[in-house]
């Protein structure tokens, strides 16, 4: 192949048969549990990177659903969220996530800067209980429960808490392994269609791991949960602070 | 945290718990089945990036156990590697790669440009065989075998294919989808200590699959296959071309 049609072609390795798809990410009938907990504010101090900053010490355990994503497929994850602020906006701090499928983890890293391990999440309604888990290997390291659709909520909650920007630290070594790439990524959903959001009562527990450690945030109160499931699309990022300017 | 301390820590995704730790990469009894068969040039001109050059219309298919790496764990992959030249060497350009294993993925294509994905290969003895399979989800997409041992293969020749360079297409987007890295990368294995080398009957099938195309560097003709128990590095790359400078 000649150099100037490698350039052309260049998307995401490998060259020939790229891992992810080129966007749009459109997402139909994706499915969440959000179990919102107070943590240490001394853990949150540690783990969010400046210039972002927070209010309250709290963290969004999210499983999630996902049946139909363009590019990506049908796969399932979890992750631990920040509600943050940059210069004022508030938003939330993408900490830990784990996915099931390597097209959309891949994909999450390179594009964006997700921080995507391997691990297998689910979320099924199990009789009356929508129950979240997360398998890391063979151990359980997380587990939400919510009443199932016990009340609804209102659209606009919904939609405002999808719509609010999302913030990732994008770092990709160079191949001597010093830091090329350490930015600060922000990324907001667009053509957001509510399709339904309850809340009801609910539990999370969260269990220590070596390799991913979402106890390092641990749960001293759960405080709400949310149901929501709801159709949008990915937009690609933008970035907004460059550590290595 | 502190920006200054986000710039220091600084090595791979999450800032916090890294997918992969840095290395070295050392490996233990990694063991190697390499079937070389003759391809289709046209199929392989497509396919090669220059600056690298074809030399004969050839792939080794591999398949490799890896019980013991540090950093990466105990786990097993399988791809395909053209023997090419650049300028004044000749080495293996890495085309594609299937493991079972997370970090090695991430690391791997990273820190590298090792086009790694995630799909389920395996490698082991049954009976009389060498046996490698590899499955992309619920599909079998290669199998290979090889008679157990049949024949040594003197260390001096073991080595030389070990010592060649591999060659990679790094590439990783901006977050707006343009390239930002769009490197020829070149790395060594370093520190080897063979522990053994076989030829034998060799037999290998490769199945389509959309996202795994393997088949179309089509098999034509199996010429050979050698089987390898090593001690080795993996040491970190250099780049040899830039694709994107002015």
């Amino acid at each position: 192949m000649e150099p100037a049609d490698v350039v052309k072609t260049a998307f995401a390795m490998p060259l020939t048969s790229p891992s992810f798809a080129r966007g749009p990410y459109s997402y139909t009938n994706r499915e969440y549990m959000v179990v919102t907990y107070r943590t240490s504010r001394a853990a949150l101090e540690e783990a969010v990177p400046e210039p972002l900053t927070f209010d309250e010490p709290l963290v969004r355990c999210e499983f999630m659903r996902t049946e139909s994503s363009t590019g990506f497929g049908r796969y399932s994850g979890a992750a631990q969220h920040i509600p943050v602020r940059l210069n004022g906006q508030a938003g939330a701090y993408i900490h830990n996530m784990y996915l099931d499928a390597y097209a959309p983890i891949s994909g999450g890293r390179e594009l964006w800067g997700f921080p995507h391990k391997f691990a297998k999440a689910r979320l099924a309604v199990e009789r009356d209980t929508l129950v979240g888990t997360l398998e890391y290997g063979p151990f359980r390291i997380a587990k939400g429960t919510m009443g199932f659709k016990h009340r609804m909520l209102a659209q606009a909650t919904a939609a405002g808490m999808l719509g609010e920007p999302n913030f990732l630290l994008k770092i990709i070594p160079h191949v001597d392994g010093k830091p090329r790439i350490c930015e600060l990524v922000r990324y907001i959903r667009s053509n957001i269609v509510v399709r339904g959001a309850w809340t009801g009562p609910c539990a999370l527990e969260l269990h220590p791991h070596a390799l991913a450690p979402l106890t390092d945030l641990p749960v001293l109160e759960v405080v709400s949960g949310v149901h929501v499931i709801a159709d949008f699309t990915l937009p690609l990022g933008e970035v907004v602070h460059d550590y290595l300017a | 945290m502190k920006a200054d301390t986000v710039r220091k820590k600084a090595f791979s995704m999450p800032l916090h718990s890294p997918s992969y730790p840095p290395g070295p990469y050392r490996f233990i009894e990694r063991e190697f089945m390499i079937i070389t068969y003759r391809t289709n040039r046209a199929a392989l001109e497509k396919v090669v990036p220059k600056p690298l050059e074809v030399i004969d219309p050839v792939v080794k298919y591999e398949f490799i156990r890896m019980p013991d790496s540090t950093g990466f764990g105990d786990y097993t992959e399988s791809g395909q590697v053209i023997p090419v030249r650049f300028a004044e060497e000749t080495g293996g350009y890495v085309h594609a790669m299937f493991l079972d294993d997370d970090p090695p993925i991430a690391g791997g294509r990273e820190l590298w440009g090792f086009p790694k994905k995630l799909a389920f290969p395996s490698l082991r003895v049954e009976h009389d065989t060498l046996l490698g399979t590899l499955d992309y989800g619920p599909a079998r997409i290669a199998a290979a075998s090889m008679g157990y041992k049949h024949e040594a293969v003197p260390s001096e020749m073991a080595l030389r294919a070990l010592g060649e360079p591999g060659f990679l297409l790094k590439i990783i987007p901006h977050v707006d989808g343009s390239p930002r890295i769009c490197e020829l990368v070149r790395y060594r294995l370093g520190n080897i200590d063979l522990k053994g080398a076989w030829s034998g009957p060799a037999a290998l099938e490769l199945f389509p699959h959309a996202l795994a195309p393997l088949s179309d560097l089509p098999v034509l003709e199996v010429l050979s296959g050698i089987h390898l128990i090593a001690d080795l590095t993996l040491n970190l790359g250099e780049v040899v071309h830039d694709y994107l400078a002015k």
